[in-house]
This record gives structure tokens, C-alpha cells and sequence, in this order.
């Protein structure tokens, strides 16, 4: 599941990817730029936690004409008067303006690296509000975010990944180049399908996908096997293909000859109408009990 | 508030005077038996008097849940479904009681933050159609004019085959409570048939006053849209009624999550303690003089205030709890393999009577299938295994109870 989603085939969807200090999801979120810089998509870039250098290191240089770093690093807050981009932009309106200026032909991917840092000084309202609209209008084509699940409440991260598509939620193995996967992918149709996968990203940036988890397989280990009710009977249930047309062939006993049939069942309009008009022996008891039955 | 006297027959179409002759009574039903009656009110499609006390239910949309909470949902009461992790079980409960509507031929008011109501409404349940009259313009009691494909088609009960499927009068359903086939949608006839009101919330911006007030703004515009919803259409009861009477059903998806404007999920201490909750009061307060019901979904598992989540039931007369299995470590518990979660009816209010029917059995666990949403009794199977102890076998049963799995397992004394 982890590569369809590197295909980055949903569009209007959000992908959330949850670190904690032990396994950082940074590595990973470069895998999605990668990948989504090979297919041709124009991506904007909203670091704050990281600066530029930092982020592009590992990319091929040879696409960056198509990557647009908005610098919040330096000065997110604001402190000094000429800030490249402020927390405070970060709503729906500033960032489509802002998608706006770099002239383009399809909808960019948004690439917020990472939320944590905006869910700090933005209220999670804002946020959520942001995100919500983002998805919702035509601008942007899929949202990535990074969220640090450690920094925050778990009602604020579970509003959050309330708004996802699809959450990744990282952590380490005992091996240091290996990471664990736990996807959680919400379809349209509200469907929620789970995985967990093992996973290792290379120099390049491209991840490969490695076995499932054992103890992740141990669920499907315990199928049972389909009794068949008709074996290790005394007697023989089942039909050879003799016997079953056979079967077929034998004539029921209401069962008539076509002609038959139709004149029996076009016997006249009203044929199965009960016409009763009350006479004088009924009485016309107004306290019927059985009216209040329900039944 | 007593509706007693709306009472409803369960019976063939309702005559409204004895004195018109039985062949002028003759429409397209299928029997001609009627029945008397002695009231002169007009009953509303859809709805049926309680067994136990008189008050006019309406169906959830689910049988099983009908079952549950005392036969249906009372006319002016707030049904509250507790989300489950994913939203998906509560959202399809939602749907089932927006499709029941449709059918019933009721009106709705759908309120929703996510996701557009349009949306939502696209996406109903198909019913499942054996009595369930539509309007098709044209259509004729099928008349085998094709002999060899209607014969051939019931060997057995060839009598039947000429009685239509789908009665061509425009008379809604007499049965209470329909089943739908979740993989299918509701086709779009009779889906626009059906008169709907709605509230998006990001189409309402708030007003930019600094006042501040218990009332979020977003709950506020909600209630003012739904009691000027229920005053144009006349489902007020204190205003004189119009002649046909419906009763409008009020679907509020997700109130409490952040989209709604309100901190209730991402705070510990929210800000806005009180929006929710006064909302919640006032729309009692509404319901209870009209002819409406409400179901509304809250994300309980993102309140981590308990004392919150307490006072928002106890503010809504039913509350039911959806716990879903995907995700969390019970769904590899071989005890719950059958269901897809545990349903908890957290209340059951008490209208007009002393006591409330609570359901017999407290552990119950529900299915999602194709063509039902089954709530059943959870049951321990009977343990055939050779060493059965007492306490170590029953760890199914403690997982019940408490999510932490027990270290202390096979205690033998």
C-alpha cells in the first residue's frame, strides 16, 4: 500500500505522515517529493521546521525548477519586518494567493513540513479550518503534511487525522535502516482499510518495501477451514450432473401447461376483491378495543 | 408534550369517513378489506404510536436499533450517536436515518462541516424495494405481455407473477421501518422526490463581532436556520398546523469537531466549554415544540473530558456509543471475529412514564452487512476446550470489559 500511495494517485486527498522522536518522518516525506518531482507535478514546499539546504539534500538538482521552497524557517513569527512567510499566513486564502504568484498550468501538491510547528501558534480550529478548504478548493491537488504525534494532545492529533485520507504512522525497528509502516487509508466511500509494512529508503530516496510483519500475519493464520456438510456421511448427498438434470426434467405437480397457466391468470379483473358492506347485524362499537393493538 | 392523539393505523390506506361506499374506497391496493377508524385526525406516513406509552415514534432507518431504543425514535427527541474511530459506522447509521426519511416521504434538514449535504445525500442506501411504492409516470401493473419470459421466470409460484412489484399509486410505504442495500445508492428519482433543507457550515462565515458569548457562532447560525426551517414549513406545534402533517427529520453530522469552530476535541480545557452544550439545550428545547426528530453525531473519542461527555448525553434523550474493532487490538480477538464492533446504549430517556425500557442485554455488538445493520446480544461461545479453568479461560470476557490485556493470565487456584 505504501508504493500506491508514493504513486500519488488520489487527488484532493490529504496524506498524513505521524513521527515521534524515535523514527523521524522526514526521510520519508523527501521519498513523497521525489517521487511526486519524477512525475512532473509542481510541488510547494512550506518548511518551517527545516531550512532549505537542509530539505533539498538528497533531491536530484536537476528538477528543482518545478520545487518552490517557501522560506518559514528564518523568520516564522514575524520578528523582523521583511519575513518570507509568517505562521500567520498559513490560512486558506494566504496560501492560495501564494500558489497564485508562481504562474502554473495544473494544481500544485502542498508539502507542509510540518504542522506540528503551525499547530503550536495557529489554533487547531484554524488549522483544521485551513486544511479543510485547501482540500475542498481547486488549487492545490494533494496535500502531504509531517506531524510530530509526540508534540501534541491526542484530541488534537485525532482532529487532524480526522481530516486525512490516508495517515503513515512511523516507527523504528531493531534494525537502524528499517522502519515500520502503519497505513490507515479512509476510501470516498468511507470504506478504512489498515496495513502495516516494512519499509527502508535508500540514498536516492526511493523506498522499498519489505516483507509485512509477522505478527501482523498471524491474523489471517487463523482461517478456519470450510466444513463441507456433505462429507463423512453415511449416506450420499451430492448430485452427479445425471441425477441433476434429471432433477430438472421431473414435473411438478401444480405446475400446468403454458396455456393453462395464462388463462388462469388473466381469469378477469377483480377476481380476488372481498366486497363487504356492513349490514345491520354489525355493530359499529366506537370503543373498540383492538384499535389500540399494534400489531 | 403528549402526541397520543396523533395516532396512526398500520393498516391499509385509512378511510377518513364511514359512509363512502366500499367501491368508491376501491384504489389500486391490493385488498379491499378496510378498516374502521374513529379518529378524524389524519396520520402521518411513517410513524406509528408506541407500545408502551403512547408516544409517536419514527424509525431510525436500522430495525435493530428501533428494537433497541423502545421501538423507534419519539417524535421531538435527539437521538445522540457517539462516533466510532474512523467514522464510518455512525456516518452509515446517519445515512440509514436520512434514507428512512426518503422513503417515508419526510422532510429533512441535513447540517454538516466536512463534507457537503449534497454530498451526503448522494450517497444514500438504496432501498430494498418490495413495497415501497415510487411515483414512475406511466408505469403499468406489469401484465404479462411477454408470456414465456414472466412464466418462465417463477416455476414454482407462477400465480404470483402478475401482481405488481411496485405499486404504480403514489401511496407511501404503510410498513415501519425498511431495509436498504448499502452497496447500492438511492436512485436519483426518488431521492429528489424528497424536500430537503441544509446547512454547510463553511457557507455561513461568522459575523466579525468581537461579543462574547457561551454560543459559538456556528452553533448559533444552526439553530437559527433550523427554528426558520421549522416555522416556514409549518412543523411547529404552537402555530395552527396545515392540513397534512409531516414531521421533519434534523441530521447533525460531527458537531463538536474542530471543524465546527469549536475546541471541544483539541483542548483539554476548551475555551467553549458551554457551546455545545447550550446548543444542545436549545435544540431540545425546539424539537420538543415541533414534529421533528434528530439524530447527532459526536466524536466522543476525541473529548477527553469525561465530565463533558457525561453532561452531552445527559442533555440528548438517546445516546448510543459505536466502538469499531479496525485498528484497536480486539479485532484479532477471536470472541468478536463475527462483528465489525460493540455498540453501547449509553441512554434511554423517559417521556411522559416513570420508567424507561432499557434493553435486556447491556453487551451488544453490531454487523455492517450488505443488506442490514444487525445489532446483536454478544455471547461467550461455550468453551469445549479440555482445560477449563475458571478465571484463565474468561480472558475474552475480561478483554470485554477492560481494554489492557491482564498479565496475570491462567490463574489457577
Amino acid at each position: 500500500m505504501l508504493s500506491e500511495l508514493l504513486q500519488g494517485t488520489d487527488i484532493g486527498g490529504f496524506l498524513l505522515i505521524q513521527d515521534s522522536c524515535t523514527y523521524c518522518g522526514r526521510d520519508l516525506l523527501k521519498s513523497f517529493i521525489e517521487a511526486a518531482l519524477n512525475r512532473e507535478e509542481v510541488i510547494h514546499v512550506v518548511g518551517f521546521d527545516v531550512s532549505e539546504g537542509e530539505l533539498k539534500d538528497g533531491l536530484k538538482s536537476s528538477v528543482f525548477q518545478r520545487l518552490h521552497f517557501h522560506n518559514a524557517f528564518a523568520d516564522p513569527l514575524g520578528w523582523t519586518d521583511n519575513s518570507p512567510f509568517t505562521v500567520h499566513q498559513f490560512s486558506s486564502s494566504g496560501l492560495t494567493e501564494l500558489l497564485n504568484q508562481t504562474a502554473q498550468s495544473k494544481p500544485a501538491t502542498l508539502v507542509i513540513d510540518s504542522l506540528s510547528w503551525i499547530l503550536r501558534h495557529v489554533s487547531p480550529t484554524a488549522v483544521c479550518h485551513t486544511l479543510q478548504q485547501l482540500k475542498k478548493g481547486g488549487a492545490v491537488r494533494t496535500i502531504i503534511g509531517l506531524l510530530h504525534e509526540d508534540m501534541h494532545s491526542r484530541g488534537i492529533v485525532g482532529s487532524v487525522c480526522r481530516l486525512a485520507t490516508s495517515v503513515i504512522t512511523v516507527a523504528p525497528r531493531t534494525k537502524a535502516d528499517e522502519g515500520l509502516a502503519k497505513i490507515t487509508r479512509r476510501s470516498k466511500s468511507g470504506k478504512v482499510v489498515q496495513d502495516e509494512q516494512i519499509f527502508s529508503i535508500r540514498k536516492d530516496l526511493t523506498v522499498t518495501v519489505l516483507s509485512k510483519p509477522t505478527n501482523f500475519g498471524r491474523k489471517q493464520s487463523n482461517t478456519e477451514e470450510q466444513v463441507d456438510p456433505t462429507a463423512n456421511l453415511t449416506f450420499n448427498l451430492r448430485l452427479t450432473d445425471a441425477e441433476r438434470e434429471a432433477k430438472e426434467k421431473l414435473a411438478l405437480p401444480f405446475v400446468f401447461s403454458t396455456e393453462k397457466k395464462t388463462a388462469l391468470l388473466h381469469s378477469g379483473p377483480g377476481s380476488g376483491k372481498i366486497l363487504y358492506e356492513p349490514d345491520a347485524n354489525d355493530d359499529y362499537d366506537q370503543e373498540d378495543p383492538d384499535d389500540d393493538l399494534d400489531v | 408534550m403528549n402526541l397520543r392523539h396523533y395516532v396512526t393505523t398500520n393498516m391499509a390506506a385509512p378511510m377518513s369517513s364511514v359512509d363512502k361506499t366500499p367501491a368508491e374506497c376501491l384504489q389500486l391496493n391490493s385488498t379491499s378489506f378496510q378498516k374502521k377508524t374513529r379518529s378524524k385526525f389524519i396520520s402521518i406516513p411513517g410513524t406509528r404510536p408506541s407500545v408502551q406509552n403512547g408516544q409517536l415514534l419514527v424509525s431510525s432507518g436500522v430495525t435493530s436499533l428501533d428494537y433497541l431504543l423502545g421501538g423507534g425514535l419519539a417524535v421531538g427527541t435527539v437521538l445522540l450517536i457517539e462516533e466510532d474511530r474512523y467514522d464510518s459506522f455512525s456516518r452509515m447509521i446517519f445515512k440509514y436515518f436520512l434514507a428512512e426519511g426518503v422513503v417515508c416521504r419526510h422532510e429533512l434538514f441535513v447540517a454538516a462541516a466536512q463534507d457537503d449535504p449534497d454530498d451526503i445525500l448522494q450517497e444514500l442506501p438504496a432501498p430494498i424495494l418490495d413495497d415501497v411504492a415510487i411515483h414512475r409516470p406511466g408505469d403499468q401493473p406489469r401484465m404479462s405481455c411477454e408470456p414465456q419470459d414472466t412464466l418462465d421466470a417463477m416455476k414454482i409460484a407462477w400465480r404470483y407473477q402478475n401482481l405488481p412489484k411496485v405499486q404504480s399509486a403514489l401511496a407511501s410505504s404503510s410498513r415501519f421501518g425498511h431495509y436498504y442495500d448499502v452497496s447500492k445508492i438511492m436512485e436519483p428519482e426518488i431521492r429528489q422526490a424528497a424536500k430537503w433543507h441544509r446547512f454547510y457550515h463553511p457557507e455561513h462565515p461568522p459575523p466579525s463581532s468581537g461579543t462574547h458569548s457561551p454560543k459559538l457562532e456556528s452553533y448559533s447560525a444552526l439553530l437559527k436556520s433550523l427554528q426558520e426551517v421549522i416555522q416556514r414549513e409549518g412543523f411547529d406545534l404552537n402555530a395552527p398546523l396545515p392540513k397534512s402533517r409531516n414531521i421533519l427529520r434534523v441530521g447533525l453530522h460531527s458537531l463538536g469537531s474542530a471543524l465546527w469552530g469549536d475546541d471541544l476535541c483539541c483542548h483539554d480545557n476548551p475555551k467553549n466549554v458551554h457551546a455545545l452544550t447550550s446548543f444542545l439545550y436549545g435544540l431540545r428545547a425546539l424539537l420538543r415544540s415541533s414534529l421533528s426528530v434528530a439524530v447527532v453525531t459526536v466524536p466522543s473519542h476525541l473529548i477527553q473530558d469525561r465530565a463533558l461527555m457525561g453532561s452531552i448525553t445527559r442533555l440528548c434523550d438517546n445516546a448510543i456509543a459505536l466502538e469499531s474493532f479496525k485498528g484497536s487490538e480486539r479485532e484479532t480477538n477471536p470472541l468478536y471475529k463475527d462483528y465489525h464492533g460493540l455498540l453501547h446504549v449509553r441512554q434511554v430517556p423517559r417521556l411522559n412514564c416513570l420508567a424507561s425500557q432499557l434493553p435486556d442485554h447491556k453487551d451488544l455488538a453490531f454487523k455492517l452487512k450488505r443488506k442490514q445493520f444487525t445489532i446483536e446480544r454478544l455471547h461467550l461461545p461455550p468453551d469445549l476446550s479440555e482445560t477449563v479453568s475458571r478465571v484463565g479461560k474468561g480472558e475474552p470476557a475480561a478483554a470485554a470489559c477492560a481494554s489492557a490485556t491482564s498479565s496475570a493470565k491462567h490463574l489457577d487456584f
